[in-house]
């Protein structure tokens, strides 16, 4: 309650900037400064640890070790292994995201920091601005690990601009999805068991569109609509999480 | 309590309607061409219970809303009913659908695309129930889980309705309304399939009523413990 009264205070005097023309109104601006801001403590609260990072790429290093021991550049045949390793990229991808992802809201509720958040922003800046974040950290990972897997798997990418696609919608996705189920999850009991279990259903569609997106990249065949139901699975999630999570936030 | 005789009445009506979709299913429909033996007649009970089910999580996602609007703890109450009875519809079609598949295909899980529909509404309202037993706050519980149920009121249709006709390759038999819109059975299948999905529905909408009163018993009966 308390954290919308500024804004509201804002909005009920009409403010000289919208008589000057500004382009943006005045409560706009203050919601995108709150989400930047947020996006900004989250990240210098991660680089004086670095906990989410290394845990997140220690996590997909560890298991594209383990996928190229198993399979190796040569252990998948040639004609399955457009069909595996897509797969197996974004499996990889999920699970270091459901490792790292979901401390978003743990740290805020463990470190009884999730209060003072409350009051200083509006529920769906803090929304943006943690998706902003995720998303980030998962870009990082997701540059770190593709150009890796790639190699290591000696994996040809003809269409370079569909896996970057796939990459950059399917992370995006991730990370809607992850922090309004985070968001839920860090509320209850048993935070780190309950968050797969709550996220899994709802990511696999997710998934299934970024594995196909993908496989079409490194030169399989991709169905229609695949990157339109993409797009339309983040902007579903997103209008989702904008208008759901201030449900969660707010107690 | 006004209404006692004629609340006996629509509940022997269902009986009978019910009934009666299961005398029509065995005994008025035809076969369906290409079907092994008497298997088609499987149709007549797994369509309405996959119905039933997206009815069942159709209305959690309704009540949900309501909650979130209203916050009234019997809105919360109708919602977590909702989600029991539809994840008992929905393994049962999954079941029947199994069921059917051995006979047709040979096996009795292939990754169909319904299949895989099927599997992750069953995961999702699975997870519905395993929040609530992770939330202690009755509140808390009931406003997270309303959330989570919303979200899948965002996914279900496209789980039930979307994925399964998108998909280039099914062996599952067409929808009766199926991509190009048109309905195609025979007319007598046609009746006695929406018999029994009918009967199914308002089967639903009663047993709901009844675990909604149960929930209700249940919770009156926690708070009076707590003030004894």
């Amino acid at each position: 309650m308390s954290a919308d009264a500024p804004a509201r205070v804002e909005a009920a005097a009409p403010s000289a900037s919208a008589a000057a023309g500004a382009p943006a109104s005045a409560p706009a601006r203050r919601w995108l400064a709150e989400a930047a801001a947020v996006f900004a403590k989250d990240w210098l609260a991660e680089l004086r640890s670095r906990h989410a990072l290394h845990t997140l790429l220690l996590f997909a290093v560890t298991t594209l070790i383990t996928v190229s021991v198993a399979l190796g550049p040569l252990g998948v045949s040639s004609s399955e292994r457009l069909a595996v390793l897509p797969a197996l990229l974004w499996v990889i991808l999920l699970f270091a995201a459901a490792a790292g992802l979901p401390r978003a809201f743990v740290h805020e509720e463990e470190t009884h920091t999730a209060t003072a958040l409350r009051l200083a922003a509006t529920p769906s800046a803090v929304f943006a601005g943690k998706v902003a974040y995720s998303a980030s950290l998962l870009f990082a990972v997701e540059l770190l690990l593709v150009p890796l897997y790639v190699a290591v798997m000696q994996l040809p990418v003809p269409a370079l601009a569909d896996l970057l696609l796939a990459l950059v919608a399917g992370g995006f996705g991730l990370a809607l999805a992850s922090t309004l189920l985070a968001a839920i999850a860090a509320q209850a009991q048993g935070r780190a068991a309950l968050f797969p279990i709550l996220a899994f259903p709802i990511l696999l569609p997710l998934l299934l569109l970024a594995i196909e997106l993908t496989r079409g990249a490194v030169g399989g065949a991709v169905g229609d609509g695949v990157v339109a139901n993409l797009v339309l699975y983040d902007a579903t999630m997103a209008v989702a999480g904008l208008m759901l999570f201030p449900l969660v936030w707010n107690p | 309590m006004a209404l006692k005789p004629l609340s006996l009445a629509w509940r022997w009506a269902l009986w009978v309607w019910i009934a009666l979709a299961i005398a029509g299913a065995f005994f008025y429909a035809p076969l369906a061409k290409d079907f092994i033996g008497q298997s088609s007649r499987i149709l007549f009970f797994h369509v309405p219970m996959a119905w039933a089910s997206f009815v069942a999580f159709l209305a959690a996602g309704v009540w949900s809303v309501v909650y979130l609007w209203k916050r009234q703890p019997d809105h919360d109450r109708a919602a977590a009913a909702a989600v029991e009875l539809g994840l008992v519809f929905a393994v049962l079609a999954t079941l029947t659908g199994a069921m059917w598949a051995k006979v047709m295909w040979h096996a009795w899980w292939n990754w169909d695309p319904r299949q895989m529909s099927i599997v992750i509404a069953l995961a999702f309202y699975g997870a519905y129930l395993v929040l609530r037993g992770g939330v202690e706050d009755p509140e808390a519980r009931a406003r997270l889980c309303a959330v989570y149920a919303v979200i899948g009121l965002v996914v279900a249709p496209y789980l039930y309705f979307v994925m399964p006709r998108q998909a280039e390759f099914s062996l599952h038999p067409q929808p009766v309304v199926n991509a190009a819109a048109k309905v195609e059975m025979n007319s007598r299948m046609l009746q006695v399939l929406i018999t029994s999905s009918l009967g199914f529905t308002v089967f639903f909408f009663w047993v709901h009523g009844l675990r909604r009163r149960l929930l209700r018993l249940a919770d009156r009966r926690a708070e009076g413990s707590v003030t004894a």
